[in-house]
């Protein structure tokens, strides 16, 4: 053990040393980082849906149809609520649960589309409506999609501070399963909302309870 | 020497900048408050000094986290705390520690919690009622009964005014950070 002073001239020997190296930082500098994490990571899957899966063969018409904007819209709202949360969480002063409030007004919207639609089904459509073609696939594919969003993440956090590292963790998963979702559009061909509303949120809560079970062992600095 | 939460802020923000001489100061600057937050906190001395230079790395290289619109040492003393958990968590000693508000108070930092909020916008989200009685017990320091004389109300109905609205308050400001 070393001497009390000893410790200090170590002390002010580390400040020398740290204060040789002051690059400047950029004004929403968690945000820019996060954005970088999430888009390095997303390009890795979009990669990964035209290996694995193929971009849907109806692609282009797609894009003029209703339900192709429902869900992109149902999964950039969760995607957005859940990189305002991530960065609130970077923060060591953190911010609470209440952050994630918000996640019910797309919820909700969807499931009244999803109410809507059924009643303007016969009944014994629904349960074909529910399931659709890949009902048994598309969790797990927004899940697998969601690893290289989550790894970009985790590189963003390596200069971020959060404290409260089970709910970064959360908020990580939850964006990186939003945005995967997002991504997954580009294959899926489903166009029910109560397909969307249960299947591909699934996925992304697996994503984001991964990223809660994970994050104290990943997020720790 | 004591350094304010507005000169710590100001080299933090140059630091930040790209002012090495101005992040220095503010690392020297840190040195005793950390060494009295950790000695504060911690029974042993043998773990400070390794603590306040721990903290003082996190501080240089998780500094992008720092908010220039938010009060400084509130972001200072949550790294320190996350820190200081850390710390006991590898040696699996378990303590409870104060939030930070808590510790901006103990450490003398009430302005920093007190810039975020202020009191007359906070009073004014309650009933008149409520935002008179604690007005008047707690900021110009009347006792209960004198503060029903002049509100014309009973003493019961002061306190409960006053009850309610810290517990309105409370609520309010926890949803508010």
């Amino acid at each position: 053990m070393m001497a009390p002073g000893d410790a200090e001239r170590g002390t002010d020997r580390l400040i020398a040393a740290l204060a040789a190296d002051v690059p400047p930082i950029a004004r929403r500098y968690i945000g820019r980082r996060i954005a970088l994490g999430i888009a390095g990571g997303g390009v890795v899957s979009i990669g990964l849906v035209f290996a694995l899966f193929g971009a849907r063969p109806d692609f282009p018409q797609a894009m003029y149809g209703f339900s192709f904007w429902m869900k992109w819209a149902y999964t950039i709202s969760l995607g957005l609520i859940a990189v305002a949360a991530t960065v609130r969480l970077a923060r060591p002063t953190g911010g609470s649960l209440r952050m994630f409030w918000p996640l019910a007004l797309p919820i909700l919207l969807l499931a009244a589309l999803a109410i809507e639609e059924m009643a303007r089904t016969p009944m014994r459509d629904w349960l074909s409506m529910w399931l659709g073609g890949s009902w048994n696939r598309c969790p797990w594919r927004v899940l697998l999609l969601a690893v290289p969003i989550f790894l970009g993440l985790l590189w963003a956090f390596r200069k971020l501070a959060p404290t409260d590292l089970r709910a970064a963790g959360a908020a990580a998963g939850l964006a990186a399963g939003a945005w995967a979702a997002t991504i997954y559009c580009l294959h899926c061909d489903e166009f029910a909302a109560v397909f969307v509303l249960t299947w591909y949120t699934l996925g992304i809560v697996l994503a984001a309870a991964l990223g809660a079970l994970l994050g104290p062992r990943v997020l720790r600095w | 020497m004591r350094h304010s939460e507005a000169e710590l802020r100001a080299w933090m923000t140059a630091g930040l900048d790209g002012d090495a001489a101005a992040h220095a100061a503010l690392l020297r600057a840190l040195v005793p408050l950390l060494r009295s937050f950790f000695r504060r906190r911690m029974r042993g001395d043998e773990d400070i000094e390794d603590l306040v230079q721990e903290t003082l790395i996190a501080i240089h290289t998780k500094r992008g986290t720092y908010d220039r619109d938010r009060p400084f040492t509130a972001w200072l003393y949550a790294v320190a705390r996350y820190r200081l958990i850390d710390h006991l968590r590898r040696r699996r000693v378990s303590v409870p520690i104060e939030d930070v508000e808590a510790i901006l108070v103990t450490e003398g930092f009430e302005e920093a919690v007190s810039a975020r909020v202020d009191v007359d916008r906070l009073l004014s989200g309650l009933s008149p009622k409520q935002a008179r009685a604690i007005r008047d017990t707690h900021l110009d320091g009347l006792s209960v009964a004198e503060a029903a004389d002049s509100a014309r109300i009973g003493q019961s109905d002061v306190k409960v005014s006053v009850h309610r609205g810290l517990k309105a308050l409370a609520a309010r400001l926890r949803g508010h950070e």
